[in-house]
Protein backbone atom coordinates (compact mmCIF):
# COMPACT_ATOMS: atom_id res chain seq x y z
CA UNK A 1 0.00 0.00 0.00
CA UNK A 2 1.12 3.27 -0.65
CA UNK A 3 1.58 6.33 1.64
CA UNK A 4 -0.14 8.46 -1.34
CA UNK A 5 -1.33 7.49 -4.39
CA UNK A 6 -2.92 9.70 -6.80
CA UNK A 7 -4.35 8.85 -10.54
CA UNK A 8 -5.06 11.32 -13.17
CA UNK A 9 -5.23 14.05 -10.84
CA UNK A 10 -6.18 17.43 -12.37
CA UNK A 11 -7.82 20.46 -11.02
CA UNK A 12 -9.40 23.41 -13.14
CA UNK A 13 -10.01 26.75 -11.55
CA UNK A 14 -12.37 29.26 -13.21
CA UNK A 15 -11.53 32.77 -13.08
CA UNK A 16 -14.07 34.93 -10.95
CA UNK A 17 -14.73 37.36 -13.27
CA UNK A 18 -13.16 36.66 -16.72
CA UNK A 19 -14.89 33.22 -16.52
CA UNK A 20 -11.16 32.21 -17.92
CA UNK A 21 -10.10 28.38 -17.17
CA UNK A 22 -6.82 27.79 -15.48
CA UNK A 23 -5.49 24.56 -14.81
CA UNK A 24 -3.68 24.06 -11.74
CA UNK A 25 -3.02 20.21 -12.43
CA UNK A 26 -2.81 18.31 -15.58
CA UNK A 27 -3.56 14.67 -15.52
CA UNK A 28 -1.09 14.00 -11.77
CA UNK A 29 -0.25 10.34 -10.97
CA UNK A 30 2.52 9.78 -8.78
CA UNK A 31 3.15 7.83 -5.30
CA UNK A 32 4.86 8.53 -2.10
CA UNK A 33 6.23 5.07 0.13
CA UNK A 34 6.65 5.13 3.43
CA UNK A 35 9.76 6.58 5.13
CA UNK A 36 10.49 8.40 2.53
CA UNK A 37 10.94 12.50 2.36
CA UNK A 38 9.04 13.51 -1.22
CA UNK A 39 9.68 17.09 -2.15
CA UNK A 40 7.81 18.96 -4.44
CA UNK A 41 9.53 21.36 -6.40
CA UNK A 42 7.97 24.30 -9.26
CA UNK A 43 7.71 27.68 -9.31
CA UNK A 44 5.06 30.00 -8.09
CA UNK A 45 1.68 28.85 -9.74
CA UNK A 46 2.67 25.52 -10.49
CA UNK A 47 0.50 23.84 -8.84
CA UNK A 48 2.06 22.67 -5.48
CA UNK A 49 0.38 24.26 -2.88
CA UNK A 50 -3.19 23.05 -5.19
CA UNK A 51 -1.74 19.40 -4.94
CA UNK A 52 -1.35 19.51 -0.82
CA UNK A 53 -4.70 20.57 -0.90
CA UNK A 54 -6.22 18.53 -2.72
CA UNK A 55 -4.32 15.27 -0.89
CA UNK A 56 -5.77 17.15 2.46
CA UNK A 57 -9.23 17.69 1.12
CA UNK A 58 -8.83 21.25 1.52
CA UNK A 59 -9.49 21.55 -2.64
CA UNK A 60 -11.23 19.14 -4.55
CA UNK A 61 -10.27 17.95 -7.76
CA UNK A 62 -12.06 18.01 -11.08
CA UNK A 63 -11.27 14.72 -12.00
CA UNK A 64 -8.69 12.28 -10.57
CA UNK A 65 -8.56 9.96 -7.05
CA UNK A 66 -6.10 10.78 -4.45
CA UNK A 67 -5.82 8.18 -1.84
CA UNK A 68 -3.69 8.49 1.49
CA UNK A 69 -3.02 5.33 3.17
CA UNK A 70 -5.29 3.31 0.36
CA UNK A 71 -8.50 5.47 1.45
CA UNK A 72 -9.85 8.02 -0.76
CA UNK A 73 -9.20 11.88 0.96
CA UNK A 74 -12.97 12.61 0.56
CA UNK A 75 -13.26 10.55 3.87
CA UNK A 76 -11.85 12.58 6.68
CA UNK A 77 -10.42 9.19 9.13
CA UNK A 78 -8.03 9.28 6.04
CA UNK A 79 -6.53 11.56 7.67
CA UNK A 80 -6.30 10.16 10.74
CA UNK A 81 -2.67 9.67 10.71
CA UNK A 82 -1.82 12.54 9.00
CA UNK A 83 0.28 16.01 10.45
CA UNK A 84 0.46 19.18 8.60
CA UNK A 85 2.05 22.66 8.46
CA UNK A 86 0.38 24.53 5.98
CA UNK A 87 2.42 27.70 4.09
CA UNK A 88 1.64 31.11 6.04
CA UNK A 89 -0.64 29.09 8.95
CA UNK A 90 -2.53 31.49 11.28
CA UNK A 91 -3.13 29.99 15.10
CA UNK A 92 -5.86 31.79 17.36
CA UNK A 93 -3.86 34.69 18.40
CA UNK A 94 -5.45 34.63 22.31
CA UNK A 95 -4.15 31.60 22.45
CA UNK A 96 -0.53 30.43 24.11
CA UNK A 97 1.92 28.02 22.94
CA UNK A 98 1.22 25.64 24.97
CA UNK A 99 -2.65 25.88 24.26
CA UNK A 100 -2.20 25.84 20.53
CA UNK A 101 -0.60 22.41 20.88
CA UNK A 102 -3.87 21.58 23.45
CA UNK A 103 -5.75 22.36 20.72
CA UNK A 104 -4.91 20.71 17.45
CA UNK A 105 -3.86 18.03 19.30
CA UNK A 106 -7.53 17.39 20.03
CA UNK A 107 -8.37 18.31 17.36
CA UNK A 108 -6.34 15.21 15.64
CA UNK A 109 -8.06 12.83 18.03
CA UNK A 110 -5.42 12.78 20.84
CA UNK A 111 -7.18 12.33 24.29
CA UNK A 112 -6.93 14.75 27.08
CA UNK A 113 -4.21 12.85 29.59
CA UNK A 114 -1.24 13.40 30.65
CA UNK A 115 0.64 11.14 27.82
CA UNK A 116 -0.88 14.32 25.68
CA UNK A 117 1.01 16.58 28.60
CA UNK A 118 4.35 15.33 28.07
CA UNK A 119 3.74 14.45 24.50
CA UNK A 120 3.46 18.62 24.27
CA UNK A 121 6.35 18.77 26.69
CA UNK A 122 8.47 16.90 24.71
CA UNK A 123 7.65 19.04 21.52
CA UNK A 124 7.90 22.41 23.39
CA UNK A 125 11.37 21.23 24.40
CA UNK A 126 12.55 19.50 20.71
CA UNK A 127 11.66 23.27 19.26
CA UNK A 128 12.78 25.18 22.10
CA UNK A 129 9.98 26.95 23.10
CA UNK A 130 9.81 25.55 27.06
CA UNK A 131 10.26 28.62 28.12
CA UNK A 132 7.38 30.64 25.77
CA UNK A 133 4.81 27.68 26.59
CA UNK A 134 2.65 30.67 28.60
CA UNK A 135 3.38 33.12 26.51
CA UNK A 136 0.30 33.89 23.82
CA UNK A 137 1.16 33.55 20.69
CA UNK A 138 0.80 37.04 18.91
CA UNK A 139 3.91 37.79 20.96
CA UNK A 140 6.47 34.72 18.92
CA UNK A 141 8.53 36.06 16.22
CA UNK A 142 7.84 34.30 12.97
CA UNK A 143 10.81 32.02 13.58
CA UNK A 144 9.16 30.78 16.86
CA UNK A 145 5.63 30.69 14.93
CA UNK A 146 7.10 28.39 11.91
CA UNK A 147 8.52 25.73 14.90
CA UNK A 148 5.75 25.67 16.12
CA UNK A 149 3.83 24.91 13.66
CA UNK A 150 5.79 22.07 12.98
CA UNK A 151 5.37 21.11 16.61
CA UNK A 152 1.57 21.07 15.96
CA UNK A 153 2.02 18.92 12.46
CA UNK A 154 4.51 16.17 14.58
CA UNK A 155 2.27 16.88 17.95
CA UNK A 156 -0.10 13.48 17.33
CA UNK A 157 3.19 11.41 15.77
CA UNK A 158 1.50 10.91 12.20
CA UNK A 159 2.96 8.82 10.14
CA UNK A 160 2.60 11.56 7.04
CA UNK A 161 3.75 15.29 8.06
CA UNK A 162 2.46 17.43 5.09
CA UNK A 163 5.01 20.47 5.36
CA UNK A 164 4.30 23.61 2.96
CA UNK A 165 7.79 26.12 3.18
CA UNK A 166 8.52 24.77 6.57
CA UNK A 167 11.37 27.22 7.42
CA UNK A 168 10.11 29.70 5.53
CA UNK A 169 11.21 33.14 7.92
CA UNK A 170 13.35 30.80 10.02
CA UNK A 171 17.26 31.79 10.65
CA UNK A 172 20.17 29.78 9.16
CA UNK A 173 20.27 27.99 12.63
CA UNK A 174 17.09 27.08 12.95
CA UNK A 175 16.70 25.51 9.44
CA UNK A 176 19.64 23.71 10.44
CA UNK A 177 17.62 22.71 13.80
CA UNK A 178 14.37 21.46 11.36
CA UNK A 179 16.40 20.10 9.04
CA UNK A 180 18.07 17.67 11.84
CA UNK A 181 14.30 17.06 13.08
CA UNK A 182 13.39 15.99 9.94
CA UNK A 183 15.81 13.29 9.75
CA UNK A 184 15.00 11.97 13.20
CA UNK A 185 11.42 11.99 11.89
CA UNK A 186 12.94 9.96 9.00
CA UNK A 187 14.76 7.77 10.99
CA UNK A 188 11.51 6.58 12.97
CA UNK A 189 10.10 5.39 9.72
CA UNK A 190 7.69 8.11 9.00
CA UNK A 191 6.70 9.64 5.49
CA UNK A 192 7.45 13.38 4.86
CA UNK A 193 5.53 15.65 1.74
CA UNK A 194 7.67 18.79 1.75
CA UNK A 195 6.99 21.45 -0.06
CA UNK A 196 9.83 23.90 -0.60
CA UNK A 197 11.59 26.93 -2.81
CA UNK A 198 14.65 26.16 -0.71
CA UNK A 199 16.27 23.97 -3.58
CA UNK A 200 19.69 23.52 -1.52
CA UNK A 201 17.57 22.21 1.88
CA UNK A 202 15.22 20.21 -0.64
CA UNK A 203 18.73 18.62 -1.99
CA UNK A 204 19.79 17.67 1.12
CA UNK A 205 16.93 16.40 2.87
CA UNK A 206 14.78 14.71 0.08
CA UNK A 207 15.49 11.23 -0.87
CA UNK A 208 12.86 11.62 -3.81
CA UNK A 209 11.21 14.91 -5.59
CA UNK A 210 9.04 15.74 -8.15
CA UNK A 211 9.39 19.12 -10.42
CA UNK A 212 5.77 20.66 -11.35
CA UNK A 213 5.41 23.27 -14.23
CA UNK A 214 2.05 24.78 -15.29
CA UNK A 215 0.60 21.96 -13.42
CA UNK A 216 2.11 19.38 -15.07
CA UNK A 217 4.71 16.87 -13.55
CA UNK A 218 7.92 17.36 -15.81
CA UNK A 219 9.98 15.46 -13.75
CA UNK A 220 10.66 12.83 -11.22
CA UNK A 221 12.94 10.78 -9.53
CA UNK A 222 15.77 9.95 -6.66
CA UNK A 223 17.28 13.15 -6.17
CA UNK A 224 20.68 11.27 -6.91
CA UNK A 225 19.43 9.72 -10.12
CA UNK A 226 18.21 13.28 -11.38
CA UNK A 227 21.50 15.28 -10.32
CA UNK A 228 24.09 12.86 -12.53
CA UNK A 229 23.97 15.09 -15.58
CA UNK A 230 23.75 12.42 -18.05
CA UNK A 231 26.38 11.77 -20.71
CA UNK A 232 28.94 14.62 -19.10
CA UNK A 233 32.00 12.83 -17.99
CA UNK A 234 35.44 14.61 -16.76
CA UNK A 235 38.73 12.49 -17.86
CA UNK A 236 42.00 13.42 -15.14
CA UNK A 237 45.29 12.54 -16.47
CA UNK A 238 48.35 12.11 -14.50
CA UNK A 239 50.42 13.94 -17.19
CA UNK A 240 49.80 17.12 -19.08
CA UNK A 241 48.42 16.34 -22.33
CA UNK A 242 50.13 17.13 -25.93
CA UNK A 243 49.36 19.31 -28.43
CA UNK A 244 49.41 16.03 -30.44
CA UNK A 245 46.91 14.24 -28.42
CA UNK A 246 44.80 17.53 -28.19
CA UNK A 247 44.29 17.55 -31.92
CA UNK A 248 43.24 13.98 -32.00
CA UNK A 249 40.74 14.11 -29.03
CA UNK A 250 39.22 17.10 -30.57
CA UNK A 251 38.81 14.93 -34.03
CA UNK A 252 37.00 12.20 -31.77
CA UNK A 253 34.92 14.86 -29.92
CA UNK A 254 34.87 18.39 -31.46
CA UNK A 255 32.78 19.68 -29.11
CA UNK A 256 34.96 18.18 -25.89
CA UNK A 257 36.52 21.08 -23.57
CA UNK A 258 40.65 20.48 -22.93
CA UNK A 259 42.76 21.47 -20.33
CA UNK A 260 46.52 20.88 -18.95
CA UNK A 261 45.60 17.85 -17.17
CA UNK A 262 41.28 17.58 -18.14
CA UNK A 263 39.02 16.32 -21.15
CA UNK A 264 35.31 17.10 -20.34
CA UNK A 265 32.84 15.41 -22.78
CA UNK A 266 29.24 15.40 -23.39
CA UNK A 267 29.49 13.44 -26.53
CA UNK A 268 28.15 9.46 -24.88
CA UNK A 269 29.64 6.83 -23.87
CA UNK A 270 31.35 6.05 -27.42
CA UNK A 271 32.95 8.87 -27.83
CA UNK A 272 34.36 8.44 -23.88
CA UNK A 273 35.65 4.66 -24.75
CA UNK A 274 37.41 6.33 -27.95
CA UNK A 275 38.74 9.12 -25.94
CA UNK A 276 40.44 6.70 -23.86
CA UNK A 277 41.44 4.10 -26.12
CA UNK A 278 43.59 7.02 -27.63
CA UNK A 279 44.95 8.23 -24.82
CA UNK A 280 45.93 4.69 -23.31
CA UNK A 281 47.68 3.82 -27.15
CA UNK A 282 49.58 6.68 -26.66
CA UNK A 283 50.61 5.72 -23.29
CA UNK A 284 48.72 8.39 -21.20
CA UNK A 285 48.30 7.65 -18.21
CA UNK A 286 44.62 7.92 -16.46
CA UNK A 287 44.07 9.22 -13.27
CA UNK A 288 40.13 8.95 -13.05
CA UNK A 289 37.19 9.22 -15.13
CA UNK A 290 33.91 10.83 -13.45
CA UNK A 291 30.23 11.31 -14.57
CA UNK A 292 30.06 15.23 -13.69
CA UNK A 293 26.88 15.98 -10.99
CA UNK A 294 24.73 18.85 -11.71
CA UNK A 295 23.06 20.69 -7.96
CA UNK A 296 19.23 20.45 -8.11
CA UNK A 297 18.95 24.06 -8.63
CA UNK A 298 20.98 23.67 -11.67
CA UNK A 299 18.64 20.87 -12.87
CA UNK A 300 15.40 22.83 -11.93
CA UNK A 301 16.13 25.61 -13.62
CA UNK A 302 17.33 23.82 -16.73
CA UNK A 303 14.35 21.64 -16.87
CA UNK A 304 11.82 24.76 -15.96
CA UNK A 305 13.59 26.74 -18.81
CA UNK A 306 13.17 23.72 -21.27
CA UNK A 307 9.62 22.99 -20.07
CA UNK A 308 9.10 27.04 -20.91
CA UNK A 309 10.70 26.76 -24.23
CA UNK A 310 8.64 23.81 -24.96
CA UNK B 1 -16.78 18.51 18.53
CA UNK B 2 -16.21 19.56 22.37
CA UNK B 3 -13.10 21.09 21.38
CA UNK B 4 -14.17 23.62 18.63
CA UNK B 5 -17.06 24.77 21.52
CA UNK B 6 -14.24 25.30 23.88
CA UNK B 7 -12.17 27.69 21.76
CA UNK B 8 -15.56 29.55 20.19
CA UNK B 9 -15.65 30.43 23.91
CA UNK B 10 -12.45 31.10 24.19
CA UNK B 11 -12.43 33.15 20.91
CA UNK B 12 -15.61 35.41 22.44
CA UNK B 13 -14.26 36.19 26.00
CA UNK B 14 -10.51 37.43 23.76
CA UNK B 15 -12.56 39.97 21.90
CA UNK B 16 -12.87 43.12 22.88
CA UNK B 17 -16.68 43.29 21.44
CA UNK B 18 -16.99 41.14 24.74
CA UNK B 19 -16.24 43.31 26.99
CA UNK B 20 -19.12 45.83 25.28
CA UNK B 21 -21.35 43.74 25.44
CA UNK B 22 -20.98 42.51 28.86
CA UNK B 23 -20.74 46.25 30.07
CA UNK B 24 -24.09 46.73 27.85
CA UNK B 25 -25.65 44.13 30.51
CA UNK B 26 -24.17 45.65 33.43
CA UNK B 27 -26.18 48.88 32.44
CA UNK B 28 -29.28 46.84 32.18
CA UNK B 29 -28.81 45.49 35.59
CA UNK B 30 -27.65 48.19 37.24
CA UNK B 31 -30.65 50.45 35.92
CA UNK B 32 -32.83 47.60 37.10
CA UNK B 33 -30.82 47.94 40.95
CA UNK B 34 -31.59 51.60 40.78
CA UNK B 35 -34.49 52.52 38.83
CA UNK B 36 -36.89 50.13 39.34
CA UNK B 37 -38.80 50.89 42.58
CA UNK B 38 -41.63 47.78 43.60
CA UNK B 39 -41.44 48.79 47.40
CA UNK B 40 -42.86 51.53 47.61
CA UNK B 41 -46.28 50.43 48.76
CA UNK B 42 -44.59 48.27 51.02
CA UNK B 43 -46.63 46.18 53.31
CA UNK B 44 -50.07 47.38 51.27
CA UNK B 45 -49.75 46.04 48.27
CA UNK B 46 -50.77 42.08 48.35
CA UNK B 47 -49.65 39.25 46.42
CA UNK B 48 -51.66 39.48 43.54
CA UNK B 49 -50.94 43.06 42.71
CA UNK B 50 -47.29 42.39 43.44
CA UNK B 51 -47.56 39.63 41.16
CA UNK B 52 -48.83 41.75 38.44
CA UNK B 53 -46.60 44.22 39.22
CA UNK B 54 -43.71 41.72 38.18
CA UNK B 55 -45.63 40.73 35.33
CA UNK B 56 -45.66 43.92 34.03
CA UNK B 57 -42.42 45.00 34.85
CA UNK B 58 -40.81 41.73 33.14
CA UNK B 59 -43.14 42.11 30.06
CA UNK B 60 -42.02 45.68 29.73
CA UNK B 61 -38.59 45.04 30.24
CA UNK B 62 -39.13 42.36 27.29
CA UNK B 63 -40.56 44.26 25.42
CA UNK B 64 -37.97 47.13 25.29
CA UNK B 65 -35.10 45.18 25.45
CA UNK B 66 -35.63 42.01 23.51
CA UNK B 67 -34.66 43.04 19.85
CA UNK B 68 -31.58 45.48 21.30
CA UNK B 69 -30.54 41.90 23.13
CA UNK B 70 -30.49 39.68 19.88
CA UNK B 71 -28.66 42.38 17.99
CA UNK B 72 -25.62 42.78 20.78
CA UNK B 73 -25.79 38.94 20.77
CA UNK B 74 -25.45 39.00 17.04
CA UNK B 75 -22.63 41.37 16.65
CA UNK B 76 -20.49 39.72 19.16
CA UNK B 77 -20.41 36.58 17.19
CA UNK B 78 -20.79 37.49 13.74
CA UNK B 79 -16.86 37.33 13.34
CA UNK B 80 -16.71 33.67 14.50
CA UNK B 81 -17.47 32.12 10.74
CA UNK B 82 -15.45 34.98 8.77
CA UNK B 83 -12.43 34.61 11.33
CA UNK B 84 -12.63 30.26 11.37
CA UNK B 85 -12.60 30.96 7.32
CA UNK B 86 -9.00 32.77 6.84
CA UNK B 87 -6.76 31.53 5.00
CA UNK B 88 -4.01 29.74 7.28
CA UNK B 89 -6.66 28.82 9.85
CA UNK B 90 -9.37 27.10 7.82
CA UNK B 91 -6.34 25.11 5.70
CA UNK B 92 -5.08 23.44 9.14
CA UNK B 93 -9.06 22.69 10.64
CA UNK B 94 -10.13 20.64 7.59
CA UNK B 95 -6.69 19.21 7.80
CA UNK B 96 -7.67 17.31 10.77
CA UNK B 97 -9.49 14.31 11.34
CA UNK B 98 -12.91 16.31 11.50
CA UNK B 99 -15.62 16.23 8.88
CA UNK B 100 -16.28 19.78 7.52
CA UNK B 101 -20.38 19.35 9.08
CA UNK B 102 -19.15 18.68 12.49
CA UNK B 103 -16.64 21.66 12.23
CA UNK B 104 -19.28 24.05 11.27
CA UNK B 105 -21.98 22.87 13.86
CA UNK B 106 -19.45 23.09 16.19
CA UNK B 107 -18.80 26.90 15.69
CA UNK B 108 -22.75 27.34 15.52
CA UNK B 109 -23.07 25.86 18.76
CA UNK B 110 -20.34 27.34 20.40
CA UNK B 111 -21.87 30.06 19.51
CA UNK B 112 -25.29 29.72 20.76
CA UNK B 113 -24.24 28.13 23.72
CA UNK B 114 -22.12 31.31 24.75
CA UNK B 115 -24.99 33.33 24.07
CA UNK B 116 -27.17 31.04 26.39
CA UNK B 117 -25.00 31.43 28.91
CA UNK B 118 -24.97 35.40 28.59
CA UNK B 119 -28.55 34.96 29.09
CA UNK B 120 -28.24 32.58 32.02
CA UNK B 121 -26.41 36.14 33.57
CA UNK B 122 -28.41 39.23 32.16
CA UNK B 123 -32.20 37.56 33.24
CA UNK B 124 -30.95 35.26 35.88
CA UNK B 125 -29.24 38.76 37.15
CA UNK B 126 -32.76 40.58 36.60
CA UNK B 127 -34.47 37.62 37.74
CA UNK B 128 -33.18 37.75 41.32
CA UNK B 129 -33.03 41.58 41.84
CA UNK B 130 -36.64 41.55 40.87
CA UNK B 131 -37.44 38.69 43.24
CA UNK B 132 -35.77 40.09 45.80
CA UNK B 133 -37.37 43.69 45.28
CA UNK B 134 -40.98 42.54 45.05
CA UNK B 135 -40.47 39.18 46.98
CA UNK B 136 -42.69 37.46 44.60
CA UNK B 137 -40.51 34.21 42.91
CA UNK B 138 -41.77 33.94 39.15
CA UNK B 139 -39.74 31.53 37.70
CA UNK B 140 -41.76 31.87 33.88
CA UNK B 141 -39.66 35.11 33.90
CA UNK B 142 -36.45 32.60 33.54
CA UNK B 143 -38.44 30.98 30.40
CA UNK B 144 -36.89 34.28 28.61
CA UNK B 145 -33.42 32.54 28.55
CA UNK B 146 -34.37 30.02 26.62
CA UNK B 147 -37.13 31.97 23.85
CA UNK B 148 -33.95 34.39 23.59
CA UNK B 149 -31.44 31.74 23.10
CA UNK B 150 -33.52 30.19 20.39
CA UNK B 151 -34.37 33.81 18.39
CA UNK B 152 -30.11 34.09 18.25
CA UNK B 153 -30.16 30.65 16.82
CA UNK B 154 -32.60 31.43 14.49
CA UNK B 155 -31.12 34.53 13.64
CA UNK B 156 -27.75 33.44 13.58
CA UNK B 157 -28.39 30.80 10.69
CA UNK B 158 -28.12 33.72 8.62
CA UNK B 159 -24.71 34.73 10.07
CA UNK B 160 -23.28 31.76 9.24
CA UNK B 161 -24.90 31.85 5.65
CA UNK B 162 -23.84 35.27 5.05
CA UNK B 163 -20.38 34.60 6.89
CA UNK B 164 -19.37 31.32 4.70
CA UNK B 165 -20.48 33.07 1.50
CA UNK B 166 -19.11 37.10 1.80
CA UNK B 167 -16.45 36.17 4.53
CA UNK B 168 -17.60 39.44 5.87
CA UNK B 169 -18.87 40.35 9.52
CA UNK B 170 -20.22 43.89 8.51
CA UNK B 171 -22.65 42.31 5.69
CA UNK B 172 -23.78 40.00 8.24
CA UNK B 173 -24.41 42.54 11.04
CA UNK B 174 -26.17 44.78 8.30
CA UNK B 175 -28.20 42.16 6.93
CA UNK B 176 -29.49 41.21 10.59
CA UNK B 177 -29.84 45.05 11.37
CA UNK B 178 -32.51 45.11 8.55
CA UNK B 179 -34.14 41.88 9.59
CA UNK B 180 -34.93 42.61 13.43
CA UNK B 181 -35.57 46.29 12.86
CA UNK B 182 -36.85 47.07 9.28
CA UNK B 183 -38.47 43.98 7.77
CA UNK B 184 -39.74 41.40 10.42
CA UNK B 185 -41.50 44.07 12.40
CA UNK B 186 -42.83 45.64 9.01
CA UNK B 187 -44.29 41.93 8.35
CA UNK B 188 -45.63 41.30 11.56
CA UNK B 189 -48.16 44.30 11.61
CA UNK B 190 -48.83 43.85 7.51
CA UNK B 191 -52.51 42.79 8.19
CA UNK B 192 -52.84 46.10 10.54
CA UNK B 193 -51.21 47.94 8.56
CA UNK B 194 -49.80 47.50 4.95
CA UNK B 195 -53.08 45.29 3.74
CA UNK B 196 -55.09 48.70 5.30
CA UNK B 197 -53.23 50.88 2.46
CA UNK B 198 -52.84 48.06 -0.25
CA UNK B 199 -55.91 46.42 -1.56
CA UNK B 200 -53.98 44.54 -4.54
CA UNK B 201 -54.23 40.55 -3.41
CA UNK B 202 -51.20 39.68 -5.41
CA UNK B 203 -49.26 42.34 -3.33
CA UNK B 204 -51.06 40.77 -0.05
CA UNK B 205 -50.00 37.36 -1.00
CA UNK B 206 -46.30 38.75 -1.84
CA UNK B 207 -46.32 40.43 1.86
CA UNK B 208 -47.73 37.04 3.40
CA UNK B 209 -45.51 34.85 1.76
CA UNK B 210 -42.48 37.14 3.02
CA UNK B 211 -43.62 36.51 6.47
CA UNK B 212 -44.05 32.93 6.52
CA UNK B 213 -40.68 33.15 4.88
CA UNK B 214 -38.56 34.73 7.61
CA UNK B 215 -37.98 34.40 10.62
CA UNK B 216 -39.73 36.28 13.50
CA UNK B 217 -37.62 36.97 16.38
CA UNK B 218 -40.13 39.50 17.76
CA UNK B 219 -42.58 36.87 18.03
CA UNK B 220 -40.58 35.10 20.15
CA UNK B 221 -40.84 37.59 22.57
CA UNK B 222 -44.55 37.58 22.58
CA UNK B 223 -44.86 33.68 22.82
CA UNK B 224 -42.26 34.72 26.23
CA UNK B 225 -44.85 37.48 27.24
CA UNK B 226 -47.63 35.22 26.69
CA UNK B 227 -45.91 32.05 28.85
CA UNK B 228 -45.24 34.62 31.33
CA UNK B 229 -48.65 36.29 32.02
CA UNK B 230 -50.25 32.74 31.76
CA UNK B 231 -52.23 33.95 28.86
CA UNK B 232 -53.72 31.52 25.38
CA UNK B 233 -51.68 31.06 22.76
CA UNK B 234 -53.42 29.66 19.45
CA UNK B 235 -51.96 26.28 17.70
CA UNK B 236 -51.89 27.90 13.85
CA UNK B 237 -53.08 31.02 13.67
CA UNK B 238 -52.79 34.36 15.66
CA UNK B 239 -55.97 36.31 16.13
CA UNK B 240 -56.99 39.49 17.55
CA UNK B 241 -60.28 39.50 19.80
CA UNK B 242 -62.64 42.36 18.28
CA UNK B 243 -64.45 42.69 21.81
CA UNK B 244 -61.59 43.07 23.87
CA UNK B 245 -58.84 44.65 21.46
CA UNK B 246 -56.56 41.91 22.92
CA UNK B 247 -53.92 39.77 20.36
CA UNK B 248 -53.18 36.07 20.32
CA UNK B 249 -49.95 34.96 19.24
CA UNK B 250 -49.90 31.35 17.41
CA UNK B 251 -47.04 28.70 17.83
CA UNK B 252 -46.77 28.99 14.12
CA UNK B 253 -44.10 31.58 14.52
CA UNK B 254 -41.52 29.52 16.05
CA UNK B 255 -42.28 26.99 13.94
CA UNK B 256 -41.77 28.62 11.08
CA UNK B 257 -38.58 30.13 12.23
CA UNK B 258 -37.19 27.14 13.42
CA UNK B 259 -37.83 25.39 9.95
CA UNK B 260 -36.45 28.38 8.11
CA UNK B 261 -33.03 27.56 10.87
CA UNK B 262 -32.87 24.14 9.66
CA UNK B 263 -33.28 25.11 6.04
CA UNK B 264 -30.52 27.68 6.82
CA UNK B 265 -28.12 25.60 8.30
CA UNK B 266 -28.87 22.66 5.65
CA UNK B 267 -27.80 24.73 2.94
CA UNK B 268 -24.68 26.36 5.15
CA UNK B 269 -23.10 22.47 5.70
CA UNK B 270 -23.78 22.01 2.00
CA UNK B 271 -22.03 24.96 0.86
CA UNK B 272 -19.01 24.40 3.19
CA UNK B 273 -18.70 20.96 2.56
CA UNK B 274 -18.45 21.48 -1.38
CA UNK B 275 -16.60 24.94 -0.88
CA UNK B 276 -13.00 24.72 -2.34
CA UNK B 277 -10.40 26.51 0.52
Amino acid sequence: MHVIETQNLSKEYTAKFSKQKVNALNDFSFNVEQGEIFGLLGPNGAGKTTLIKILLAITFPTSGSAKLFGTDVGNHKAKTKVGYLPENHKFPSYLTGEQVLNYYGQLSGMKQGSDMSKRIDEMLGLMNLTQWRKTKIKKYSKGMMQKLGLAQAMLSEPDLIFLDEPTDGVDPIGRKEIRDILAQIKAKGKTIFLNSHLLSEVEMICDRVAILNKGDLIKEGNVDDLTKAENIFAIHTVEPLSMELKQKVLGIDPGAGIGEREINTEAGIDKLNGIIDSLRSNGVMIQTVNQKTSTLEELFINVIKKDNTN
Amino acid sequence: MLTIIQNTFREALAKKIFIGYYIFYAIVILIMIFLVNMDSVEGVMSLADSKMLVHQVETGFLTISWNLIIFFSLISTASFIPSMLEKGTIDLLISKPISRPMILISKYLGAVLFVFLSMVFLMGSIWLILSLKSGYWDPTFLLSILWLTLAFAVMYSIVVIIGLTTQSTVVAILVNFFLIFVLCPLLSVREAVIFSLVTNETVKFVFDFLYYLFPKPGEFRDITTSLINGEQINMWKSSVNAETSTFTISWLSPISSALFCLVMMAYSIYYFTKKDY
